[in-house]
């Protein structure tokens, strides 16, 4: 048997910034790299939440950093102090039911804000400082919301659709480091943010009855992330990847 | 903590099936596959080679079976054969270069009968023999091809895009077992079928470079652990960013 050094699913060794990380998707993606080995620098709004999520993290040398992305100064801090990183799951996103006759500048300004120009902003800080090493992976978590389109989720998934197309374009600029960027388009997961979404009224249920191997549990997820995250996927670059549990199987979404 | 046989990309205690296991792509998997904790069932066409990866594999257990998959008898052999398995990869197919134009109905009979009748009638034999484990993964190699256009490739591409129509409705058939089916789809991997000057021209359309045959090992492996329990009807392209 491989050792763990020689094995390319570990992330041994490996220091990884995770958005997001004091709920839902983005809690499990930490606890599994850190499972796997990374050191961890944690970020997210909450304090409380966040320590909360610390203190679940095997390991040491993990960090954590309570910034708000939507924040500039906040930005800057989480790039000045996450230090050298060999991966960035950015898993921090929000969700609002709006019917598209109820859209305003507001709405899609905060959805905007927090779900599309937070991943391209901090991966924009983070080059310019040279905190992401040779070699290093940038995973951001889209959704399958884009393919999709559930009612009253216009500006969600037009704010995840665009992280697709800016993936696209950023992964030719930094292929000449190495770095790779790639996003992940999720179906519906067991977190707080679809619990949100069914308690404002979002009628999801014919929806998660569709999905064939029915609702993932955020493991799902933070699994494709370490795959992602580690040299087994060194050659896989500028590609988004459904992992949905067949939802869109019957749904013309050429992917 | 981190040790492969206790990560979620472990694939100790399953039984996986290796089509096309002689050379290239195939016996790499197979090997990769040994290496996290599978009993590997591997068939392929040539009794040597087959040998010779037989010979490669760590660990007990493992069976080889010759057989040429486009053959029935061969495939209702190999479906008794192998036993309950947990896992199915389809890495045996052959590239053919042929413009449209030039094309007879026995070299398209020849692309079809490798790369698209041979893994369709063996997932059904295996199907029918009850074989595939409630949870098991089918995974099919296919190839950039699949979706993208290149001149000189259509008898190949073709063949390979529809196999994503047989993953997008097997995944519903089997769903209510557990069972999953996706695809793999590389472009240039540096392997016996691709000569050197073919490889050479790819390399510039490559940002990362060209793939080794452990990088598809490795996403062949996600595919095949626990890890991907709730991925289905998906193919990942891997191509080092192609452009």
């Amino acid at each position: 048997m491989s050792t763990t050094a020689q094995d390319p699913f570990s992330l041994e060794g490996k220091r990884v910034l995770v958005t997001g990380a004091s709920s839902g998707i983005g809690r499990q993606i930490a606890i599994s790299c850190a499972q796997a080995g990374a050191q961890l620098a944690i970020t997210g709004r909450s304090r409380e939440r966040l320590e909360a999520t610390a203190a679940e993290l095997p390991g040491q040398g993990h960090t954590q950093i309570v910034a708000d992305l939507t924040q500039s100064a906040d930005m800057e801090r989480v790039v000045a102090e996450a230090g050298v990183l060999n991966g960035v799951a950015h898993a921090a996103g929000i969700s609002r039911l709006v019917p598209f006759r109820m859209l305003n500048q507001t709405h899609l300004d905060d959805i905007f804000a927090s779900n599309t120009y937070a991943p391209m902003l901090l991966t924009k800080g983070l080059l310019a400082k040279k905190r992401i090493a040779p070699s290093g992976s940038v995973l951001w978590i889209a959704s399958i919301a884009s393919h999709v389109g559930p009612v009253a989720s216009a500006t969600y998934a037009a704010s995840k659709a665009a992280l697709l197309g800016a993936m696209r374009s950023l992964g030719r600029e930094i292929s000449k480091q190495g770095i790779r960027v790639n996003c992940i388009a999720p179906g519906y997961v067991r977190t707080p943010l679809l619990d949100g979404l069914q308690g404002s009224g979002g009628n999801m249920g014919d929806l998660l009855e569709l999905a064939p191997l029915g609702l993932g549990e955020p493991e799902d997820v933070a699994n494709a992330t370490v795959f992602y995250l580690s040299d087994a996927s060194r050659w896989i670059t500028r590609t988004y990847f459904v992992l949905d549990g067949g939802l869109t199987i019957p749904m013309d979404i050429y992917a | 903590m981190s040790s492969p046989e206790r990560s979620p990309f472990s694939l100790q205690g399953k039984t996986i099936l290796v089509t096309g296991a002689s050379s290239g792509l195939g016996r790499q998997a197979a090997i990769t596959c040994a290496q996290r904790g599978a009993r590997l069932v591997i068939t392929g066409r040539d009794t040597a080679r087959l040998q010779e990866t037989y010979r490669q594999l760590p660990g007990d257990g493992h069976a080889q079976i010759k057989a040429d998959l486009t053959q029935a008898t061969d495939r209702d052999r190999l479906a008794l054969a192998a036993g309950r398995i947990d896992g199915l990869l389809h890495c045996a197919g052959k590239q053919k270069l042929c413009p449209i134009r030039q094309l007879s109905e026995q070299i398209m009979t020849e692309v079809y009968a490798i790369n698209f009748l041979a893994p369709v009638m063996l997932t059904q034999r295996l199907l029918q023999a009850s074989a595939i484990a409630p949870g098991g993964s089918i995974v099919f190699l296919l190839s950039t091809a699949a979706h993208t256009g290149t001149a000189g490739v259509g008898p190949y591409s073709a063949m390979k895009a529809g196999l994503i129509g047989i993953i997008k409705c097997l995944a519903l058939e089997v769903a209510k077992r557990k069972v999953r089916v996706n695809g793999i789809s590389p472009s240039a991997v540096v392997t016996p079928i691709w000569d050197a000057g073919h490889l050479e021209d790819q390399k510039a359309r490559h940002p990362l470079g060209l793939g080794m045959p452990e990088d598809v090992a490795n996403a062949a492996v996600y595919f095949l652990s626990d890890a991907s329990r709730w991925v289905t009807g998906t193919s990942l392209v891997m191509d080092g960013g192609a452009v």
